[in-house]
């Protein structure tokens, strides 16, 4: 290491020598003479190409009827000499604007869809058109796709130029039911909530199955189409440890044989015996209207949770029932 | 920080108070109308400001929708009888500064009151609970409950922070009565102490039931006051725990028969059924059943007794493991809690409305606290308003600032 890097010091002092020597004797206009680096060509002011002067930006020769898909055909980096637009970009500092785009880092980070307009669209759409058949004309609303086609199957295809037309992204593949559409009884869509968990989505009662784990796109639809069918064989049955589901289980509060209706019971059997009425059977009592309407809050409040409205209803449905009112 | 102003505050009243003449005090005893003869601030409190914060009516039982927004007064006897534990620390500090103890009365225990004078004694005790944000004032208004309580003879069984109970205990001991429960004899002895105080002459007429055998040599007879029970628990405060146990055994069986009337007051009920940060030898976490004293205070809340009422209030300050802003009874009560409370009647404490804000400011302004010289204006007062969003709390803690 040490022996090649003496003899390009020497090399750099005599050149250094020589420069210090032509530049002094030359130009006194060039300032201070530099170390230029050790390379083989050296390049004064003098012997360098005059620079011709920078051309106004292309913005100021574009009309404004022009065709943009041509100017961004594909997705390309911000040229600000091409967008004639006077967009500003960054954090203004005291007294300040945001900065200009010319020589913008923030324009240059972002992506930009100036290659996807609406007129862009349209003329890829046109493009695309040749390859297309036609939209079935009975299926003119959003009701009749979902009666008819209830399984809706989202894959991608990808181009790109390179050595191989192969993408592995292209294998996967989503499916997504609504379980509505699905033939479930009460027990069974419970049941199948419980195997499928984090996919399935409550608020718009949508189960999606995304499968990636194998090779082909084909045998990708074929796994998610075989889940689903052993998700609705296996909910549809009851198994023995499904007897010994507990309160902790239950995805929502019922209210038959509860602590709450217990409570209720036993509250009403002492008012009932302190006022020395007849022997009243547990089914009259829970057959009054009070005791429904309690019934009724409790459930809300313990499946909707705490807010004014359910706990105003229990609490009048208990004053009603503890005769406060 | 705000202990150092209040102090600052007291100091400069109290240095204040030296200067007037003593006919103001006596003035603010009797509450006669008229306008004190020395007064620093050139403020004269008219008829109406009186009008607007206090009332002359001192009677709980004799509150109304008129008295909304207004202070009635509590003599400091009474306050050491009926409340020798149990209001909040800063109220007792600004008793303590202004010499007199006022409670406001707001729609929250007038609500109560009305259904506490309806109740049926023959039925199981009905639970209410006081619920609401923090600072709105559930504390004061059990402590208004309990005054009429108290004003109606009732026994009053008030456990001022139940939260005390769970949390930071030095010393544990293995209950004696059952091995795998813990007592805790110093909260246990303090109890009782405070309740001898408050409770002095039910405790001679009441006869225990049972015979209770503390030791080899001591043991209370079947028929013995409830005293000596009280006594035992203060004198040996090993068994402190036990007397308390027995103290509630005893009046809960007692007031179905109807002796007397039982009202149950805890504060910061949620801490029943919560977790405790109590641990044992070994490090494991104690659940709150394995204390003899919360295991018997659960016995008491349940509605399976009668001639008597439960009043509760769920507090988030003081809670253990629980977010900030849970104040729903749901959250605080959690699971185990509610079931348990199920059926009672939730009563929402808020902050306070246009006409309390007022006659709040108002007596603060009569008691000479607030010494801004802006106090006053209606600016003030929209400032004040603005800053504590009318919750009673903060606006205290603001006004013990100016």
């Amino acid at each position: 290491m040490a022996a090649p890097s003496l003899p390009a010091w020497l090399a750099l002092q005599t050149r250094a020598r020589t420069l210090r020597a032509f530049s002094t004797a030359v130009s006194p206009v060039t300032g201070a003479p530099r170390l230029s680096p050790p390379t083989t060509e050296r390049t004064s002011k003098h012997e360098r190409a005059p620079r011709r002067k920078a051309l106004p930006p292309r913005t100021e020769k574009m009309s404004v009827d022009q065709d943009w898909p041509s100017v961004y055909p594909v997705a390309a980096p911000f040229k600000p000499s091409a967008v004639p637009l006077p967009v500003r970009m960054g954090y203004p500092v005291k007294r300040g604007v945001p900065m200009a785009k010319e020589g913008n880092l923030e324009l240059l980070k972002i992506p930009n869809f100036l290659h996807l307009t609406p007129v862009a669209i349209k003329k890829h759409c046109e493009a695309l058109k040749d390859f297309c058949t036609e939209w079935p004309a009975a299926l003119d609303s959003d009701e009749k796709c979902e009666k008819h086609f209830p399984i809706e199957i989202d894959t991608a295809d990808y181009i790109s130029s390179g050595p191989s037309i192969r993408n592995p992204k292209a294998r996967v593949v989503t499916l997504r039911v609504k379980l509505s559409s699905l033939n479930l009884d009460d027990h069974a869509k419970k049941k199948l909530i419980k195997l499928v968990g984090d996919r399935y989505c409550k608020s718009t009662d949508v189960l999606t199955i995304k499968t990636d784990r194998c090779p082909l796109k084909r045998q990708n639809y074929d796994y998610a189409m075989y889940l689903l069918t052993v998700l609705y064989h296996e909910s549809w049955k009851t198994e023995e440890w499904e007897k010994k589901k507990t309160e902790a289980d239950m995805e929502e509060y019922v209210w038959k044989d509860s602590a709450s209706e217990k409570n209720i019971l036993e509250t009403l059997f002492q008012i009932k015996a302190a006022e020395k009425n007849t022997e009243l059977s547990k089914e009259e009592l829970l057959s009054t209207k009070e005791v429904e309407d309690y019934k009724n809050s409790v459930v809300s409040l313990k499946n909707e949770g705490d807010n004014e409205n359910t706990i105003s209803q229990y609490k009048e449905s208990v004053k009603r029932l503890l005769h406060l009112m | 920080m705000s202990t150092g102003i209040m102090l600052k505050g007291m100091t400069r009243l109290v240095s204040r108070v030296h200067k007037l003449d003593p006919g103001r005090f006596s003035h603010l005893g009797t509450q006669a109308p008229q306008c004190p003869v020395a007064h620093l601030d050139n403020q004269v409190p008219t008829e109406r400001t009186r009008a607007i914060s206090r009332t002359l009516e001192n009677d709980p039982a004799k509150h109304g929708e008129q008295h909304v927004g207004q202070h009635y007064n509590i003599s400091i006897q009474e306050l050491k009888t009926v409340f020798p534990h149990g209001l909040p620390p800063r109220f007792v500090m600004q008793v303590k500064t202004f010499n007199e103890a006022c409670l406001m009365v707001r729609k929250p225990a007038l609500e109560l009151l009305h259904y506490l004078k309806n109740t049926n004694f023959a039925h199981p005790a009905v639970r209410y609970v006081l619920y609401g944000e923090k600072g709105t004032g559930k504390t004061l208004s059990l402590c208004h409950i309990i005054h009429f309580c108290a004003k109606q003879d009732w026994l009053i069984l008030h456990i001022p922070d139940a939260h005390l109970w769970v949390k930071n205990c030095r010393d544990l001991l293995q209950s004696t009565y059952n091995k795998q429960r813990f007592d805790q004899p110093l909260e246990a002895s303090i109890w009782l102490k405070n309740f001898k105080t408050a409770n002095e002459r039910f405790l001679s007429q009441i006869k225990v039931q049972d015979k209770y055998v503390w030791n080899k040599r001591e043991s209370t007879e079947k028929g013995s006051p409830l005293a000596e029970v009280v006594e035992q628990g203060i004198m040996r405060v090993r068994n402190a725990t036990d007397a308390v146990g027995i103290v509630l055994k005893e009046l809960k069986r007692q007031s179905s028969l109807g002796v007397f009337r039982l009202l149950v007051a805890v504060d910061g009920v949620n801490a029943l059924w919560g977790r405790t940060t109590l641990k044992r030898e070994d490090k494991s976490p104690i659940t709150p059943e394995e204390l003899a004293l919360i295991y018997n205070l659960r016995k008491m809340v349940k509605n399976d007794w009668q001639g008597g009422a439960i009043v509760l209030t769920v507090s988030q300050t003081g809670s253990l493991f629980k977010p900030r802003k849970a104040y729903l009874p749901q959250e605080l009560l959690g699971k185990e809690g509610f079931d348990t409370l199920d059926p009672f009647i939730p009563i929402l404490v808020s902050n306070y409305n246009p006409k309390e804000f007022e006659g709040c400011i108002q007596y603060y302004l009569e008691n000479n606290w607030l010494q801004h010289e802006k106090a006053h204006t209606e600016e003030g007062k929209k400032e004040l308003l603005f800053l504590s969003n009318r919750n009673p709390g903060l606006l205290e803690r603001l006004c013990a600032y100016l």
